[in-house]
C-alpha cells in the first residue's frame, strides 16, 4: 500500500478521500488554491502545497503544478477525486510518465470512453445494449440520414460525434425536420469541436437515469456493486440519488451489472467507474456513457453494499487484487440509501449563494452521514461549484430512509448562505417522489416548490428576530426595534447573559478575508 | 412593557410586538392574535430556542446589515429593518434605488458590456457576474445613460455593492 498520496482536489471529496487515508495510516498531501488555504482537508493534511490563485485554470487544473507538488513531497500516488482533472487522460499519462500512480483508469481507457461514437462502437462490440442509432454520418449526407432515421424511429436526437456538455444536440420529432437539425448540429459541432461528424440516436423519453458502480483491478477482475437511481435532476445536474432503484428488479440488476462489467472489460478498465444507463418504462436499458472516476453519489453504494470504495480504489491502484466481498452470500444491496446534495443556492431562484458560513450543525443519529467541507467561519469561495455537502442516510427500507432523511434535513442547520434544504424538504413530501414514479424530466416538468410566501417558518423567524432585537437592547435602533417600555423580563435576562459574555450582539471574532 | 419590532421580509413590512402579561411572554405579529411563548437564547449570533403555543421550535439568528438573518427549518430569512430605518440599504431583497444597480450576489465580474456614456435600454445586460461556475447577467432596470462603473473586470464584488450608476432617461 502507498505511504503517501496527493489529493488533487478540494471540497468535500478531498476530505472524503483523506478520511480513508487517515484510517489506513496513509499520509496525505493537500494542494490548495489561495482561497482554500483554511479548508478542512488542508488543515488535516500531513503536508500542504499552494498551487496558485482561486480560478481553477490557474490552480486545480494545472497538470504541471500538481505533478511538481507530488514530486516535491514524495507522494507515490495521486487521487483526482471528481471534476477538475479526474477524467483528463493527459493528466493520467503525465502521472504515469512521472512514476506516480494515478488512482483511476489509464489514459488510454479514458480516451476510448471519452469519444461518444468510439464508446458506442466499443459497447456494441462488447454486447452492451446501446440506444438504437446510427454512427458516423456526414452532416451533409441527408440521404443516408433519412434512411437511418426511418429505421431508428422518431423522436430522435441528432448529436455531434465530438460533442459534450449538451452542445450540438437537436431533438427531431418528424422526418421533415431532420435536414435542418443536421445542418444546425453539424455547424455547431464544426465551430465548437472542429468536426462536423454527427450521429443519430433514438430519443428515449420518460426514462430513468440508472447507473452501475464498477471496481476493477489490474488483473482483469471487474466487480459491479449494483445500481444507483439518479433521475432527480435539474439542468442535467443530479440533486438526489438513491440505491437501489425502485425500478430495478433482481433480473434487471443482474443484466445491468453484467453489461457494466462487459463495458469495463471491453477497454481494459481499471479502478472505480460508473456505467450510466437509460432505463425506460418497459425495463429496457441502454448504455449512455462511462464516468471514469469516483462519483459524487458513491456513498449510497457504500452504504447498501457495506464497502469503502475509496479504500478499494487505493488497493487496486497499489497493484493489489480486488478485495474479497466481506460478507457471506451474493453481492446484493442491503437496505436503502438516499443522498441529498446540499447546494449553496437560493431554493426558489437557484441563484448561487455565497458568503461567510456563520454556523453549521450537522445531523447526527442512526444511519446518518454528512460528507461536507463546511465549518463555522468558512467563507465559501466563488470559484468552484455550489456543492456544500452531501447528506446521506441509510435505513432498512425506502420508506424508512425517506423518513430518516426528512428528520436529518430538519436537523441540519447552515447559517450564512442560502441552501437548497427547503427544496429537499418539499421533494420528500411529494407523492410522486415518495412513490418513486419519476424520470429524468420529472423534476423540471412536474414538480413545483411551495410558494416562498405564506411559509409557516416565517412566523418563527419573525419571533426569533424580535427576541434577538429585544435582547440586543439598549441599542434600540438595531433591527428597527423600538422599546415602548422598560423592557420585559426576557430582555433583561438576555442582557444579563450578554453581560456575562455569553451573547455578544456582534460577530464571533472572525472576519471575512480581504483577499481575492 | 411591550417592545415593538418592524421588519421588511420579502418586500413586506411585518410588525412583531413582544409583551409580557402575568409572567407570560407573548408575540403578536401584525394584526394576528397574540401567541404565548417561552424562549431562551445563546446570543446573537446564536440559537434562539422557542416554545410557540406549546410547540418547540428553534432558529439560528445572525445580525446582518442592520437587520437579521434567521435560519428556520433549513430556510434562511432576511429581515431588514422596517419603519424609519427601511429607507437605508438593507438585506431584505428590496429593489435598487433609481440610478444605481447593485450586485444581487457576490462573485467575480467576468465581463463588462457597457462603458460610461453609453445609453442603455431597460433590461439591457450591463455586465456578467460569475459565481460557482454560473454566469449571471446583470441588467439595467430602467433606460438610462451610464454615469459610472464601480467595479472592474476580473474583480470580486460583494452582494449589495453598487456596481453601476446611471442617469435614468424618461421614455
Amino acid at each position: 500500500m502507498f505511504k503517501r498520496i496527493l489529493l488533487a482536489n478540494r471540497g468535500e471529496i478531498a476530505l472524503r478521500v483523506q478520511r480513508t487515508c487517515r484510517e489506513l495510516g496513509i499520509e496525505t498531501v493537500a494542494v490548495y488554491s489561495e482561497p482554500d488555504r483554511d479548508a478542512l482537508h488542508v488543515r488535516l493534511a500531513d503536508q500542504a502545497v499552494c498551487i496558485g490563485p482561486g480560478p481553477a485554470v490557474e490552480s486545480y487544473l494545472v497538470i504541471d503544478k500538481i505533478i511538481e507538488a507530488a514530486k516535491a513531497t514524495g507522494a507515490e500516488a495521486v487521487h483526482p477525486g471528481y471534476g477538475f482533472l479526474s477524467e483528463n487522460s493527459r493528466f493520467a499519462d503525465a502521472c504515469e510518465a512521472a512514476g506516480i500512480a494515478f488512482i483511476g483508469p489509464s489514459g488510454s481507457a479514458m480516451r476510448a470512453l471519452g469519444d461518444k461514437v468510439s464508446a458506442r462502437k466499443l459497447m456494441e462490440e462488447a454486447g452492451v445494449p446501446v440506444v438504437p442509432g446510427a454512427n458516423d454520418i456526414d452532416a451533409n449526407d441527408v440521404e443516408t440520414a433519412r434512411r437511418e432515421a426511418q429505421r431508428i424511429g422518431f423522436p430522435l436526437l441528432v448529436k455531434a460525434a465530438a460533442g459534450g456538455g449538451g452542445r450540438g444536440i437537436r431533438v427531431v420529432e418528424k422526418l421533415e425536420d431532420l435536414e435542418g437539425a443536421m445542418r444546425a448540429s453539424g455547424a455547431e459541432a464544426a465551430t465548437s469541436f472542429g468536426d462536423a461528424t454527427i450521429f443519430l440516436e433514438r430519443y428515449v423519453t420518460m426514462a430513468r437515469h440508472v447507473e452501475v458502480q464498477i471496481m476493477a483491478d489490474s488483473f482483469g477482475e471487474v466487480r459491479a456493486y449494483g445500481e444507483r437511481e439518479c433521475s432527480v435532476q435539474r439542468r442535467h445536474q443530479k440533486l438526489v440519488e438513491e440505491a437501489p432503484s425502485v425500478a430495478v428488479t433482481p433480473e434487471i440488476r443482474k443484466a445491468m451489472c453484467d453489461a457494466a462489467v462487459a463495458a469495463a472489460k471491453s477497454c481494459g478498465y481499471r479502478n472505480a467507474g460508473t456505467v450510466e444507463f437509460l432505463l425506460d418504462a418497459n425495463g429496457e436499458f441502454y448504455f449512455l456513457e462511462v464516468n471514469a472516476r469516483l462519483q459524487v453519489e458513491h456513498p449510497v453504494t457504500e452504504l447498501v453494499y457495506g464497502v469503502d470504495l475509496v479504500k478499494q480504489q487505493l488497493q487496486v491502484a497499489a497493484g493489489e487484487h480486488l478485495p474479497a466481498y466481506p460478507y457471506p452470500g451474493p453481492i446484493e444491496p442491503r437496505g436503502w440509501a438516499i443522498e441529498c446534495r446540499i447546494n449553496g443556492e437560493d431554493p426558489y431562484t437557484f441563484m448561487p449563494s455565497l458568503g461567510l458560513v456563520e454556523h453549521v450543525q450537522a445531523p447526527l443519529g442512526p444511519g446518518t452521514r454528512f460528507d461536507s467541507m463546511l465549518f463555522s467561519g468558512l467563507d465559501v469561495p466563488v470559484f468552484y461549484d455550489s456543492l456544500l455537502g452531501k447528506l446521506i442516510v441509510w435505513a432498512e427500507t425506502r420508506d424508512l430512509a425517506i423518513r430518516r432523511m426528512r428528520r436529518a434535513l430538519n436537523d441540519l442547520v447552515i447559517a450564512g448562505v442560502d441552501t437548497n434544504i427547503p427544496f429537499h424538504l418539499a421533494l420528500f413530501d411529494n407523492d410522486d417522489w415518495q412513490a418513486g414514479a419519476i424520470h429524468t424530466g420529472w423534476l423540471e416538468s412536474a414538480f413545483t416548490m411551495p410558494s416562498a410566501e405564506d411559509d409557516p417558518r416565517e412566523q418563527t423567524a419573525l419571533i426569533a428576530a424580535a427576541l434577538a432585537a429585544s435582547m440586543a437592547a439598549p441599542a434600540p435602533a438595531a433591527g428597527g426595534g423600538r422599546s415602548t417600555g422598560s423592557g420585559n423580563a426576557w430582555a433583561a435576562r438576555g442582557r444579563e447573559r450578554a453581560m456575562q459574555g455569553r451573547a455578544s450582539g456582534g460577530g464571533q471574532g472572525w472576519r471575512r478575508g480581504t483577499g481575492s | 412593557m411591550a417592545t415593538r419590532h418592524r421588519f421588511l421580509v420579502g418586500g413586506r413590512e411585518r410588525i412583531v410586538v413582544l409583551d409580557e402579561v402575568d409572567g407570560v411572554l407573548t408575540a403578536t405579529i401584525d394584526d394576528n392574535a397574540p401567541i404565548a411563548l417561552a424562549a431562551s437564547a445563546t446570543g446573537v449570533p446564536g440559537t434562539v430556542s422557542l416554545i410557540i403555543d406549546g410547540q418547540p421550535a428553534s432558529a439560528f439568528v445572525t445580525r446582518r446589515a442592520g437587520g437579521y438573518e434567521v435560519v428556520v427549518g433549513g430556510r434562511r430569512f432576511r429581515l431588514a429593518p422596517g419603519g424609519a430605518a427601511a429607507g437605508r440599504r438593507g438585506h431584505g431583497g428590496s429593489k435598487d434605488r433609481e440610478g444605481e444597480v447593485t450586485a444581487p450576489l457576490a462573485g467575480v465580474v467576468v465581463e463588462i458590456r457597457v462603458a460610461v456614456g453609453d445609453t442603455v435600454e431597460a433590461g439591457q445586460t450591463l455586465l456578467v457576474i460569475e459565481a460557482m461556475k454560473m454566469q449571471n447577467e446583470i441588467q439595467c432596470p430602467l433606460a438610462g445613460k451610464i454615469t459610472a462603473i464601480k467595479c472592474e473586470a476580473a474583480g470580486r464584488v460583494e452582494q449589495g455593492a453598487v456596481i453601476v450608476e446611471y442617469e435614468p432617461i424618461a421614455e
